[in-house]
Formats: C-alpha cells, structure tokens, sequence
C-alpha cells in the first residue's frame, strides 16, 4: 500500500487555474477594467457607509433656516444646498444605495428571466427556440423607455386608495421590476448562443455518456461554463438600469420617497442657472457609476475572452 | 430568399408589434379610469351635457376590448383621433411635433457618421499612437456620458455662462410671434444637436475604430499595399467599405434609442418635439396621443432597422437575407 500515493500523484493532472482566477488575473493587468473596479467599488463603499458618511440627514432641511437654500459650496455643506435647502452632499451619499439596488435588482430580475429563456432556447433548439426568439425580438424592438414612463405614471394613479398604497418605495419597487422585465432580451440572446455553443462541446457530450441527468448537465455543466459572458452583458445592464431610473427620475416620474441621483437633478434643474452645484453633483455621481459598469464590463470582456482582443 | 418577401415579412412582423405595443398601453390607460371624468374633475363648469357628450364622443360608454377594436380599425385607416387636451386631430399634432424631433436626430446621426469616419480613421492609422489613446479614452468616456447630462453642460456653459446660444426652445419668442426666420430656428438647434451629435459620434467612433483595426490586418489590404496603391485608395476604397457596414446597420438601433429617450433630451432644451409631447399627453392622460406616439415610435423603429437590414444587403453581397 505503500505505493498508492506516488502511483496517484504521478497521475494528477497538473494544477491550472479555472477560469475566473485566470479571468482575475487578466482584469487586473487592465488599466480600463481595473479603473472601472475601483469607481464600482467607490460606489459600493460609500452605498454600504452612507449613514458614517454623510454629514447631515437626508431629510434635513434645517439649512433653510441658517444657512440657506441654494447656497453654494462652503465647509459646512461641502456640495452647497439645493433649493429645498437639503444638504447635497449627503443626499449624494445616500442616493448610492438607491442607485445600487435599481441596478442590482432590476438585472437579478432580468438575468432570471433571461437565462431561462436563452438556455432553453439554446439546449432545446427547434421549434420551442423559434418561438423564444420571435417572443425576445418583440420585446427588443418596444420602445422600453416610453412604456416603463407610461407604467409607473398610470400604475401610481391606479394603486391610490388601495392597500398598496402603504407598501414603502412602491414606485421605486415598480421601476426596479419594469427595468427587469424589459431589461431581459440581450442576456437571454445572449446566453442562447453560449449553451448552442457548449452544448456541442465533448465535456458535455462526456457528461451524457456517463448518463448525467439532464438537469444537471445545464446546470452543472454548461451553466456555470456560460456564466463569464453573461456576467459581462450584466454589469452592462446594471450601469444601463441606473441610467434609466436616473432618467425617469430626471422627468419627475420617480419615487418623491427615495432619495435618488435624478430626482435630485429633477428637483434642481430649474436652479441650474443660480445653483449650477446642485445639478452638477448629481450629474457627476450618475456619470462616475455608469462609467465604473461600463469599463468594469469591458475589462471582464478581455478578462474572459482573451481571444476577441488581441 | 427575394427582398420582397423578406420586406414583407418584416412589415407584417411590424403590424404584430405594433398591435401588441398598442394594446399593452391601452389596457393600461384603461384600468385608469376615465379620461373624460378627470378632465371634468378638474373643469369646475363643465356641465353634465357637455361631460356625457364627451363621453359619447370618445366611446367611453362602450367596453374596453370594443373600443380598443375601434381604435385598431381607425389606425388602419390612418385616422389617429383626435387629442382630448389640444382639441386637435392627433396625426396632425404627430407630424408638427414630429417634425421638430427628427429636426435634431437626423442632423446629429448624419454629423456624427461624418466625424466617427474621420476620427476613426485617423486613429486607426496611427494604432498605439498617443492620438490613438487620447481619442479612444476620450469616445469611451463620452460613451458612458449620458446625452442629457451633456445637455446640461452645455447649456451651463454656453447660454448661462457665455451667453452665445439660447437655453430653451426651438425658436424665439419674437419669431413665433412676428415672423419666421431661419436664423432664429438653426440658431436654437445648435446645443440640442451638439449634444445628440456628442453621444452618437463617441458610440460610433469606438465601433467603427475597432471595425479598422481588425479590416487592416486582412491579407487584401496588404495585397492592396504590394500593388502599390496609394494610402488613400486603400483606406476609403478598401478598408472603409468594409469596416463601415456593421456601424450602418448600428444607426438604425442609434436612431431607436435617440427616440427613446427623446423625451428626457428634449425636457433638457424644453425642445417641442415628440418627447416633450409624450410627457405632457401622460401627465395629462391623453391617451389618444399617448397611442398615437407609441405606434408611430414603435413603427419608426421597425422601419429604421428594416432600412438598415435593407441597406446592409445592398452594400454587402455576401449577405444572404433569410
């Protein structure tokens, strides 16, 4: 017995990196992709440190009072005030997580949807794909934006004087599932083409020959070896849901109980000649998040798929 | 397959789309209650006739499925009905407003093809220059950078900061007043298409770039070089022809974006166009003009990728249609 472990070690195939270790190892020799990490992660940090970071309530509007409405930026309000002589910089700070759980949730929802029905569409083929993919080109060419701005308008008048009145952050909830359930058409073509492409792949077929249910073939095999790419289109859609809440916000349809990057925007734009800061901030923090997706998007694609980019 | 039947098929794709679009939005307003009612609530002498004639005149006596049925069979004959807030035939509202939207879409995608081909170009030729990076940061940024945060800018800068350009509108007072003048309405539109031109040639840039870089390394521009052809003939009669076909079908999704979010870009230049209509008619739930506009967005998109589908073919023959 003495000579079963040598036997074995000598058989192990060498030690090699799985996918996502090579795939961190090639994002952080990214410029891009690692300055999109550090602005996601700014954004993060301060979503999670919002209450230790920001200097006054949210709600405060004291500064009516003292220092005054749509003042400019001065050591005690390091952002100015805005009109409604709220502090900017704290509702700066707390729009993060807001903005963070636009862009999370409505892609949780989307991705959900999306690789359902892109897997199945790609494992099964034939008519049930056919059909999956007329269904994904509708929903690919609505014009997304108008009808989410028709929703949430006509669903805030409808749920007046029912009991979903008194569900907290409604609207910003019903923007968050409308973001999700239109959101979904490019990871579902997305990873439509990855399973038609693994599934023809010999581990796959190696699996079935050992009699894998097929069950676990999707998910255990194909799924988890599909999962780099559509992480990519993902970090996309987040930075694309933040920019439509901050858009919807921006045209007054937003949550008038969340505090967000464009309803701030909406509220101030009218001051943008006397109080440039209070328009400006916002814009900046909507313009650093997207910017941080969009690059973290495009350094986990080289990351991923060496290939494309030589 | 002919280009016929395949045009065919995508316009009968199109009526599917826009048959769906329209009975989502109009169940929707539906479940709202009545347009008529709200108006009246908020008209303190509207009196019971001319509320109940009101009523009668928009069918709201009638089902909903019914009156969604009428509604399907006006559109088919182009008759729109008519706007509950303008008191104006709503295909005509479509086509004045309209006009004012496509007035600054169509100058800012025909500016920003122009641009991309010279800046991607150029930057493509001198691969890894420092001119190369300064301009891929700069259209990378630019992607990222929201039109209507651009908008901002630049009406902070050039109407209240500088004073040059006029911050709002597509014409001044005077003109609508006095008389028109051409002056007055080109002279409005140079922010909102700066800005629309400044997200759209950043997009195209970046795609068009990486469309070179990849066609230059082909073994026919280097056959091309050998038969000592000069650089021009290469780049615009070779390299470009080829790389430029995946950016011209790109316009057509640039153009259904750029109408998608019109109404948040043309809040920021309070511009009169098809936006800026939208947002008023669901403040107002006029929903013969939130249908009508829905249908006629919807319908331009399926038609600008169907142009583009079209054109693609037309540049490209190894393109098969099926």
């Amino acid at each position: 017995m003495d000579t079963s472990l040598p036997a074995r070690s000598r058989i192990r195939a060498p030690r090699r990196p799985g996918v996502w270790r090579q795939g961190w190892r090639r994002l952080r020799r990214n410029r891009t992709g690692m300055l999109g990490l550090t602005l996601v992660a700014l954004v993060v940090l301060v979503a999670v440190f919002c209450p230790l970071l920001a200097p006054y309530n949210p709600d405060d509007q004291s500064a009516m009072m003292s220092f005054g409405a749509s003042a400019p930026p001065a050591w005690s309000h390091i952002m100015g005030t805005d009109r409604l002589g709220y502090d900017i910089a704290s509702r700066i700070v707390y729009g993060a997580p807001t903005a963070l759980t636009v862009g999370v949730g409505a892609m949780l929802i989307a991705s959900l949807i999306g690789v359902t029905i892109g897997g199945i569409s790609g494992y099964a083929g034939g008519l049930a794909d056919e059909l999956l993919m007329r269904f994904t080109e509708f929903f690919l060419v609505i014009p997304v934006f108008l009808v989410i701005l028709s929703v949430v308008r006509l669903f805030g008048i409808i749920v007046v004087g029912t009991w979903l009145e008194s569900v907290p952050h409604l609207n910003l909830g019903t923007i968050i599932v409308l973001l999700g359930v239109f959101g979904w058409p490019p990871i579902a073509r997305l990873t439509r083409a990855e399973f038609l492409r693994l599934r023809q792949l010999e581990f796959v077929e190696a699996a079935r020959c050992i009699g894998a249910r097929r069950r676990d073939i999707l998910l255990r095999h194909i799924l988890p070896n599909a999962l780099p790419s559509i992480i990519v289109v993902v970090a996309l859609g987040v930075g694309a849901a933040i920019l439509s809440e901050a858009m919807i916000s921006f045209l007054g349809f937003g949550d008038p109980n969340a505090v967000s990057w464009g309803q701030l925007l909406y509220f101030n734009y009218e001051t943008l000649k006397v109080a440039p800061w209070a328009s400006l901030a916002p814009g900046a923090a909507i313009f650093i998040t997207v910017l941080g997706f969009n690059l973290l998007a495009d350094g986990l694609s080289d990351a991923f798929n060496p290939r494309l980019r030589q | 397959m002919g280009i016929l039947r395949f045009i065919l098929r995508r316009l009968m794709f199109a009526v599917v789309l826009i048959v769906g679009v329209s009975a989502i939005i109009f169940f929707l307003v539906n479940a709202i209650g009545n347009p008529v009612a709200m108006l009246a609530a908020s008209q303190p002498n509207a009196t019971e006739d001319s509320v109940a004639e009101l009523t009668r005149y928009y069918h709201l006596d009638q089902p909903a499925w019914l009156r969604y049925l009428l509604w399907l069979w006006n559109l088919a004959r182009l008759d729109f009905g008519s706007s509950i807030t303008y008191n104006q035939p709503v295909a005509q509202m479509l086509a004045i407003w309209g006009f004012e939207t496509l007035k600054i879409q169509i100058p800012a995608i025909l500016l920003a093809l122009g641009l991309a081909i010279l800046i991607a170009t150029i930057a493509s030729r001198r691969q890894g220059s420092r001119l190369d990076f300064g301009v891929m940061s700069t259209a990378l940024l630019g992607q990222s950078l929201p039109a209507f945060l651009m908008g901002v800018l630049l009406i902070l800068v050039f109407a209240y900061w500088l004073g040059i350009f006029p911050s709002y509108g597509a014409y001044s007072t005077r003109t609508l007043l006095l008389h028109s003048s051409l002056a007055d309405g080109l002279w409005h539109m140079v922010l909102p298409v700066a800005m629309l031109t400044f997200f759209n040639t950043a997009t195209l840039t970046l795609l068009l770039r990486a469309n070179m870089v990849e066609v230059l390394r082909h073994d026919y521009i280097m056959a091309a070089r050998a038969s000592g052809l000069p650089e021009r003939r290469i780049i615009f009669g070779h390299a470009l022809r080829n790389a430029i076909i995946p950016v011209l079908t790109y316009l057509g999704i640039l153009f259904g974006l750029m109408l998608a979010t019109a109404p948040v870009t043309e809040t920021v230049f309070t511009w009169p166009g098809l936006g800026f209509l939208y947002i008023n008619a669901i403040q107002q739930l006029d929903y013969p003009v939130i249908m009508g506009e829905s249908v006629v967005i919807a319908a331009m998109l399926v038609l600008a990728t169907l142009a583009t589908d079209i054109a693609y073919v037309l540049i490209d023959p190894r393109i098969r249609l099926d």
